[in-house]
């Protein structure tokens, strides 16, 4: 079989407009990472000068009131993973600024895609683009004709008179087809390790490791296939037109249907019904009958018990600084039902969509691609509650400064110093662990690796029922 | 004659072909889902504003009924409120400012998924409000895009008439007609052209049935027929483009192989490749802007608070001078009022500033998309689709200068009527929304 793969490759090397084509290829990926770190070059410069700007504004406050300081809030930016220079899956749809103050979790806004006119359809120019779009209708071309060719030759009776098995001889021919792909990827792959040195992780290894794996996983499957119509069909043309029309269904017509289907059977609500139903919450209660001035009033009593007196003039303390955190705790319960609910539905719908790789590798491939390279969905709700959970610990440090900073209650002119505003810890983005990312995806390896198998049997299949002579 | 029996001659290949029609019905399959697509987002966008605008009208005949009309302008428990302020009046009258979709939307969803299209207008406000946002959907399907009209004009149409056309004149070619055909007519471009011809207008009877069709879904004729014409207009072009050159590759190619691996690498330069390189081009140049000048008008707000009286009345003057010899001035009267009409004025001063800072920075990203249109047509019909479905950047860009020009409105006259002791009754209340429609 080896003999096979090495003789195939000899001969697609001889080609000598493939080897064109090839260096062609080389030259556009190694063109593609360098464009795609070159951004994210840009992109975390831009990200920190826009930190240390916000983070500098917070430090300069000389004096303020902490309740005033939580409606000056603060922002965080949404930073670039290393990993998107490769593939940038939502980051340009998703917003990139997200404003933190009090009483309210906002929604993060200002997307890169609303600040022009529409300009590609299918993202910018990364290599994830090239090798899930570009490189499999390259290796589909490549396979289309390569039994046809031996048995109009002729060529495939006297391998086998020679004793060459036609299952070995698919296979090695479908081995050495995706290796072409697989060797375009592992140039885009070292290029990228080449360019990145500096600052690789264990975890990044991880990650890019994982990612040849399924796109080679890919690429075997689509070739396998190829070489299964190669089979089927006596007329070449009629193979390649059938494996174009797959490659179309695939990529173009089916992740569109799909996700758009997903979305109407796990609906999500309008931004009004959305608003509407935690404001709702927010001020009748969770269960519709704990209205605030209830809460507040049994809060009330329970601090006067606590300090043991009468009146809220007496306590030694800032009662209003109690009672804005304990409002913040009870918006944190409506949040974390609505966002929750949000979340949950995204989830569903994730799921849903990823059952798609059943009918659909690319839908597999296209979904574990962004999700290791931390550019999906996953890794931007992540980011978010990262950030509701850094906005919750920042609103209770200014709320307890307000109540036991040294105030009375009643006192809004209060002002905490510069050091207190300094001493407030700023947001640090954590990375999602690889082991919560290959959880998520293990549904989307798994059925590459069942379609892997399904072709080779297919290819099996095809081979035993082939008429050669 | 001959010309026009061999064009007919062209059907019967067509019908014997099931790959060809196979290829054909599925793209009129994906272009009515993606009407629908487009239809259903245009419903779904008319009944949300419909509801948003019946709470708006349900909130201020509340105000009417329970205050103006009976003229009870105080509200038990909340002693600070007037309804007979401008300040407070403007507050209740809560007028809505909408991006009302175009019935063309049904052939194009274009941007319209990536911008709000219902705001509150409030002389606190401004156009780049984070309540501005767009509605909720998931990330992932916005990156995979949805299959609207435009995208199964934009990507399918290609590939469509890739397959119609791939085995012209090489399919001859292969089984050895071609000389045949040679003999019985000399002329082998006109042949080959009528052939192409054949199929670019049986296409285009396709998306004229199809344009018929989604015309129907939301009533395109009765309200914009011009976008009917626009979109037959700029479909053709589209169809004429990518037809010129495949016929030109078929005209010069001999193999099926060759002719496909030519179409195929064509389709994916002009609809992948070159967007794509533009889209990385441009993030590389102009990368997202992450509206440090518009946090930064936060610092200037706060520095206003500390303003005193006179100096805030100094600004205030300088941007209004008729309010020299108001009553409000001489008086000195209602200064919480003044203090906060005065603050939105200048802090919306402010905002105006910053975003137009912004704006022109997208205005520069936007000269630098439409300076690549002449080697980037997939991009250009995109954004001409947009812009006949209404639902191009400029289109909610326009959006966002009318919601400016009502914050405006709405701060000079609450601005001069605070200063000229205006008191809010019925038809004054009635006044201060009536005014915040643009036609």
């Amino acid at each position: 079989m080896w003999h096979i793969i090495k003789n195939e490759w000899r001969s697609l090397t001889r080609n000598r407009a493939l080897f064109g084509l090839s260096i062609g290829f080389i030259i556009l990926l190694a063109v593609t990472i360098l464009l795609g770190n070159w951004q994210i070059q840009k992109d975390t410069e831009q990200y920190t000068e826009a930190k240390n700007h916000l983070r500098t504004q917070w430090e300069s406050i000389k004096e303020m009131s902490p309740h005033g300081a939580a409606h000056y809030g603060t922002y965080v930016f949404k930073p670039n993973t290393l990993l998107s220079s490769l593939d940038d899956g939502v980051n340009s749809i998703t917003g990139k600024v997200l404003r933190v103050e009090g009483h309210v979790q906002n929604e993060i806004v200002y997307s890169e895609a609303s600040q022009s006119q529409a300009i590609s359809k299918f993202g910018k120019l990364k290599s994830a683009l090239l090798l899930q779009y570009i490189i499999p209708l390259l290796l589909l071309f490549l396979a289309f004709q390569s039994i046809n060719r031996e048995k109009q030759s002729g060529r495939l009776k006297l391998l086998i008179l020679q004793g060459a098995n036609v299952t070995k001889l698919a296979f090695a021919k479908a081995i050495a087809v995706s290796f072409y792909g697989i060797g375009l990827l592992l140039i885009t792959v070292l290029v990228y390790t080449v360019l990145n040195l500096n600052n690789l992780t264990a975890d990044i290894l991880y990650r890019v490791v994982l990612l040849c794996l399924l796109y080679s996983l890919y690429y075997f499957v689509l070739t396998t296939l190829t070489i299964y119509f190669s089979i089927r069909f006596k007329n070449t043309n009629l193979a390649l037109t059938s494996m174009l029309g797959i490659w179309i269904f695939w990529t173009i017509f089916l992740p569109n249907i799909l996700m758009s289907s997903v979305e109407e059977w796990h609906e999500l609500p309008s931004r009004e019904s959305f608003n509407q139903a935690m404001r709702e919450d927010r001020s009748k209660g969770l269960d519709g009958h704990n209205p605030a001035d209830e809460r507040t009033k049994a809060l009330e009593e329970k601090v006067l018990a606590e300090y043991n007196v009468d009146s809220l003039s007496q306590l030694p303390i800032n009662f209003d600084g109690i009672l804005m955190q304990e409002d913040e705790e009870y918006g944190h319960k409506v949040w974390d039902k609505h966002f929750g609910n949000l979340r949950s539905v995204f989830k569903k719908q994730k799921q849903s969509y990823q059952f798609g790789g059943l009918i659909n590798p690319f839908i597999s491939l296209q979904n574990a691609s962004m999700g290791f390279a931390g550019s999906d969905n996953l890794h931007h709700q992540e980011f978010l509650v990262q950030v509701e959970n850094y906005r919750r610990v920042f609103i209770k440090e200014l709320n307890d400064e307000h109540a036991f900073g040294g105030s009375k209650t009643g006192d809004w002119s209060f002002s905490a110093d510069n050091d207190f505003f300094k001493s407030v810890k700023d947001f640090e983005h954590q990375p999602v662990p690889l082991s919560v990312v290959f959880n998520n995806y293990f549904i989307d390896i798994l059925l590459l690796v069942v379609w892997g198998i399904l072709t080779s049997f297919l290819l099996i299949f095809g081979t035993k029922k082939m008429i050669i002579l | 004659m001959k010309n026009l029996k061999l064009f007919l001659w062209e059907w019967k290949h067509f019908v014997r072909s099931p790959f060809k029609i196979i290829a054909l019905g599925l793209f009129v399959l994906a272009s009515v889902y993606g009407l629908h697509k487009g239809a259903n987002l245009y419903h779904k966008q008319t009944a949300e504003i419909e509801t948003i605008e019946q709470g708006a009208q349900e909130s201020r005949q509340e105000a009417l009924d329970n205050y103006y009309i009976p003229k009870i302008y105080s509200i038990e428990g909340k002693p600070w409120i007037d309804y007979q302020d401008p300040f407070w009046g403007i507050w209740f009258s809560t007028p809505y400012h909408y991006k009302r979709p175009s019935p063309a939307m049904v052939y194009s969803i274009g941007q319209s998924e990536q911008f709000g299209f219902y705001k509150r207008i409030i002389f606190r406000a401004s156009p780049s409000d984070p309540d501005l946002a767009e509605e909720i959907a998931n990330p992932e399907r916005l990156q995979t895009g949805t299959l609207d009209f435009s995208f199964a004009l934009l990507f399918l149409l290609p590939l469509v008439l890739l397959v119609l056309l791939y085995n012209l004149k090489s399919a001859e070619s292969e089984q050895g007609f071609l000389t045949l055909i040679e003999v019985q007519m000399p002329a082998r471009n006109r042949w080959l052209l009528i052939r192409v011809c054949f199929y670019v207008m049986l296409f285009l009877l396709v998306i004229i049935g199809l344009l018929f069709y989604g015309a129907t879904l939301t009533n395109v004729f009765e309200i914009t027929g011009q976008a009917f014409g626009q979109q037959l207009l700029f479909s053709t072009l589209y169809l004429l483009f990518w037809s010129v050159l495949y016929f030109f590759i078929l005209r010069n190619g001999k193999s099926i192989l060759g002719n496909t691996l030519k179409m195929s690498a064509l389709f994916l330069v002009f609809a992948f490749i070159i967007p794509a390189a533009v889209h990385q081009t441009l993030s590389i140049l102009k990368p997202a802007n992450l509206m440090t000048d518009l946090i930064d008008v936060r610092d200037e707000k706060e520095a206003l608070s500390k303003l005193s009286d006179s100096i805030f009345q100094e600004k205030l003057i300088a941007m209004y001078p008729q309010m020299a010899n108001s009553p409000a001035r001489q008086d000195s009267i209602n200064t919480m009022d003044i203090q906060t009409s005065a603050y939105s004025a200048i802090s919306n001063q402010l905002n105006k500033k910053a975003i137009q800072f912004i704006e022109e920075e997208n205005r520069e990203k936007n000269r630098f998309i439409s300076s690549t249109f002449w080697f980037n047509p997939v991009s250009f019909f995109q954004n001409k689709f947009n812009t006949i479905s209404e639902t191009h950047y400029n289109d909610y860009q326009d959006y966002r200068n009318e919601i400016q020009t009502l914050i405006d409105r709405q701060i000079d006259t609450m601005n001069l009527d605070i200063w000229n002791g205006v008191k809010v009754d019925e038809s004054k209340f009635r006044e201060y929304y009536e005014m915040m429609v643009i036609e």
